[in-house]
């Protein structure tokens, strides 16, 4: 345990202490005696990692095993990281107040490539060895899971062991090996050569890499036997008896999603071209109503959350919204408990839906058209019309919003400036249709806002294969649409191309970034997502020192054939269906929901064939 | 019906802020089922305040609050169903249905605070005292504070004397003075602990170590001139 009066002198001195001492309602305090000790790390501050929803589920399901204790760790914000390295505090998790280094295994969640130097800095405070191959028989277990682990391979250097899917699937089964072959005394090798036959682990040090010349890479050589050639996803099938937790922590302080978050269904089948989610994730796997109910019944009552969030990737998706949404309304309205949609369709069906349960203050409205002109939105196949965005956009004023968001992509693949100025179009139409209403009709002051994000190209994704914008192009296409708006209540604003580059070398990167990655932590790089805390200067040093060119993961178009660091991993959905979306996206071809028809994308034994056609 | 209730805040809880500490309140209300009043409106609220709100990282053995019940219940089924739901080192420790109607934000005047700290260089508590007793028997102990003037913030200097009730030098416990300070508190004036804090640390020859203080009130009282009394029993 870590000396509780320096923690003590150092709390007084930071923002939000509270972000550090744990203790919260339904978190899990064990005695630490005996006990297979798992620490859940998420990279970021504590506001954010704790609404992550992964956390509470992987929290409670171990916990609930009595030979196993899960406890929490966060980055400590700049303040407190820096007292603490003055005071000479190591890292401890917040439950027991343990250092993380005696911890059996560390767990990563990586949910966005932002967040690997973070991953360092933990680790460093940690006093853990960076390296995995540096680390010995008393450091724990290195994992890591979460959707930037299907390309595991640019903090290959730095992770043991990379769980692949759906961590609910295979946490147990990785405990109770570990705690068999601590009862047998074995050591850390023969543990890891040991669950290489679990499937949807995969170990990195068993790999080795080999390159063409023209650096791309020619094979990944398995270097023992058991190593398997191919890493098949976890996946659960059936979400209605899967482990749902009955009780989550509930924070003192404020985080980002201070609420139930009841997760409807997992996967989508949209099939928009540029999202990773919706093809990570598939097939669409939903939880009932009624088991919805039950848990959201089990969680108010542990909780006393006056919010239930209907959270999943796309909302309104589900196939009995209508019946859940009414269901819960009935059971909790009376309870003060409010319900609310974080993801909104462009359809007047998802507004009414929104009408009834958001009673209270219309406000700001936002909906993600993520392209200006139709020909883009058939490229990523994102099924959303003007038309569409005409009514949903002319309910809402007349039902009584008054500011609109839009969210937008620039970069996006075969993009042309007409296309960009389409931003510019949709935002000016946003405002026509709210002026055009009769004066007596119309209600609050009116704003709209087109936000822009950089495309970033990831991997299982039929664009991956096309090279990201420079950042000379961001920035020209972003300014061709600011200086087209001469409206004060039309803004524009777009994130930082910067950012986005990086985070495209690491999201299509290789083993080879490991490099960059540790020199730019030396350099002083952490908390990279924030844009307050991203320094590209001291990037492009790190790039530059370990001979990586970022151009080749971020600017280069791959040839069909490539084969990438990820292709070793099986999400379900085959290379060649990804390759025919693309074609088709360069075609302008789009693809329907395959709910109402399958498109063959390649999952085995996929259950919506039957389920929903 | 207003129940008036005396809880305390211990250890680490100590760094939960006010706003965060109603957000318990209200949530453990709700999974306790008290029955406590709502606000009307868009955002309906349950009604209950606390008096005297603890700065950031004062732990406290008496606060107090008042609720605003829909229904009566009995105390002690209170007490037993608000304990099972909060955090062991926030608990309920008494609650009673008060005759005078006055709310317990206005009747609160005094403060207790215990307060230890360390000192820089090794001090005999002789010593400490001498500094500390000769440092009370100032005329005037002044401090300049950020005061709200209509929008705009200020700098005002303040005499504090006359908001120090009594205080003594308690002894040494290991390498901490312990002291004990009566303030005064509530709109007859006001002093924050942290205030008192910086005033004494005026006191060079004292040496103070500023990381090292704790405090704790030790309790809030009512009444005013002769004799002042707790609130609840
Ligand atoms: S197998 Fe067919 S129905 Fe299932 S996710 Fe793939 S395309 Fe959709």
């Amino acid at each position: 345990m870590i000396d509780k009066r320096k923690l003590d002198r150092i709390l007084k001195k930071v923002e939000k202490p509270a972000r550090y001492i744990g203790m919260e309602i339904n978190s899990v305090n064990k005695d630490l005696e005996d006990k297979v000790k798992f620490a859940f790390c998420f990279p970021d501050i504590y506001d954010v990692g704790m609404s992550h929803m992964g956390l509470h589920i992987l929290y409670n399901l171990i916990n609930e095993e009595d030979d196993f204790l899960c406890e929490r760790v966060f980055s400590p914000w700049t303040d407190m990281e820096e007292l603490m390295r003055q005071e000479d505090i190591p890292l401890f998790t917040l439950e027991s107040k343990e250092e993380v280094r005696n911890f059996d295994f560390l767990g990563f969640t990586l949910q966005y490539e932002m967040s690997f130097t973070n991953i360092l800095n933990i680790l460093d405070l940690a006093r853990i060895p960076l390296l995995s191959r540096d680390r010995g028989e008393e450091d724990p277990i290195i994992i890591a899971g979460g959707p930037c682990a299907y390309n595991p391979e640019p903090i290959a250097d730095f992770i043991d062991v990379f769980v692949i899917g759906e961590g609910e699937e295979i946490v147990l089964e990785l405990l109770n090996k570990y705690k068999e072959h601590k009862a047998n005394k074995g050591d850390k090798e023969s543990f890891l050569r040991e669950i290489l036959s679990i499937k949807g682990i995969y170990i990195p040090k068993f790999y080795k890499v080999e390159y063409k010349e023209d650096g791309t890479i020619k094979e990944m050589i398995p270097l023992i036997e058991e190593a398997p050639k191919r890493i098949e996803k976890r996946m659960v099938r059936n979400l209605d008896e899967m482990y749902s937790p009955r009780k989550v922590i509930v924070p003192y302080i404020e985080t980002v999603h201070d609420r139930i978050m009841l997760e409807l269904f997992r996967g989508c089948t949209r099939g928009c071209r540029f999202c990773q989610a919706g093809m990570i994730y598939r097939p669409i796997r939903e939880k009932s109503p009624a088991r919805l109910l039950d848990l959201a019944e089990d969680l108010v009552k542990s909780t006393g959350y006056e919010n239930i969030s209907l959270s999943s990737l796309s909302t309104c998706d589900y196939s009995q919204l209508q019946l859940l949404v009414s269901s819960l309304m009935d059971r909790f309205s009376e309870d003060n408990v409010g319900l609310s949609l974080p993801s909104l369709r462009l359809d007047s069906f998802s507004l009414d839906i929104l009408k009834e349960i958001e009673k209270v203050r219309k406000s700001g409205l936002t909906f993600a058209p993520e392209a200006g002109s139709q020909r883009l939105r058939d490229v990523i196949n994102k099924g959303v019309t003007e038309e569409d965005l005409i009514t949903a956009v002319s309910y809402a004023f007349k039902e009584g919003w008054s500011r609109i968001k839009l969210y937008f992509m620039l970069g996006l693949p075969t993009e042309t400036d007409e296309d960009v100025l389409g931003i510019r179009d949709l935002a000016y139409l946003v405002k026509d249709l709210f002026f055009k209403r009769p004066k007596e009709e119309r209600r609050g002051n009116f704003s709209v806002t087109a936000s822009a994000s950089c495309f970033v190209p990831k991997p299982f994704t039929p664009f991956q294969w096309v090279k990201q914008d420079t950042i000379e192009e961001f920035k020209r296409k972003a300014h061709l649409v600011k200086d087209s708006i001469r409206d004060k209540r039309i803004n524009f604003n777009y994130h930082d191309p910067e950012l986005s580059y990086v985070e495209a070398v690491f999201a299509r990167g290789d083993r080879r970034l490991g490099k960059a990655l540790l020199k730019a932590w030396e350099k002083g790089c952490k908390f990279d997502g924030w844009s307050e805390h991203f320094k590209y200067d001291l990037w492009l040093e790190a790039f530059e020192e370990a001979g990586i060119d970022g151009s080749f993961y971020a600017h280069r178009e791959r040839d069909k054939d490539e084969i990438f660091p990820w292709d070793f991993i099986d999400i379900g959905v085959s290379k060649k269906f990804l390759y025919r979306e693309y074609e088709r996206a360069l075609a302008g071809e789009t693809t329907d929901d395959c709910r109402i028809d399958c498109k063959g994308c390649g999952i085995r034994d996929c259950a919506m064939r039957g389920v929903f056609n | 019906m207003i129940l008036r209730v005396k809880f305390n805040k211990k250890n680490y809880l100590k760094y939960i802020g006010h706003l965060d500490l109603l957000r318990l309140f209200q949530r453990s209300f709700s999974r306790a089922a008290i029955p406590v009043k709502f606000s009307e409106g868009f955002n309906p609220h349950p009604r209950f305040s606390i008096a005297s709100p603890l700065s950031l990282g004062i732990e406290s053995e008496e606060e107090y609050m008042d609720i605003e019940m829909a229904e009566r219940i009995e105390a002690e089924e209170f007490i037993r169903r608000m304990n099972q739901v909060l955090p062991k080192d926030i608990q309920i420790l008494e609650a009673v249905y008060p005759e005078d109607k006055r709310s317990i934000s206005s009747l609160i005047t005094w403060a207790l605070y215990e307060i230890r700290f360390a000192t820089k260089v090794d001090m005999d508590l002789d010593e400490a005292k001498r500094i500390i007793n000769s440092w009370l028997e100032r005329e005037e102990i002044i401090i300049s504070r950020l005061r709200k003037k209509g929008r705009k913030r200020v700098m005002k200097e303040e005499n504090i004397r006359p908001l120090i009730g009594h205080l003594d030098v308690k002894g040494k416990e290991g390498d901490e003075i312990v002291l004990q300070a009566l303030m005064k508190v509530g709109e007859g004036g006001n002093l924050r602990p942290f205030d008192f804090i910086n005033a004494l640390n005026e006191a060079e020859e004292l040496q103070m170590d500023l990381d090292s203080v704790l405090i704790k009130r030790q309790s809030l009282y009512i009444g005013d001139g002769e004799e002042i009394y707790r609130p609840v029993k």
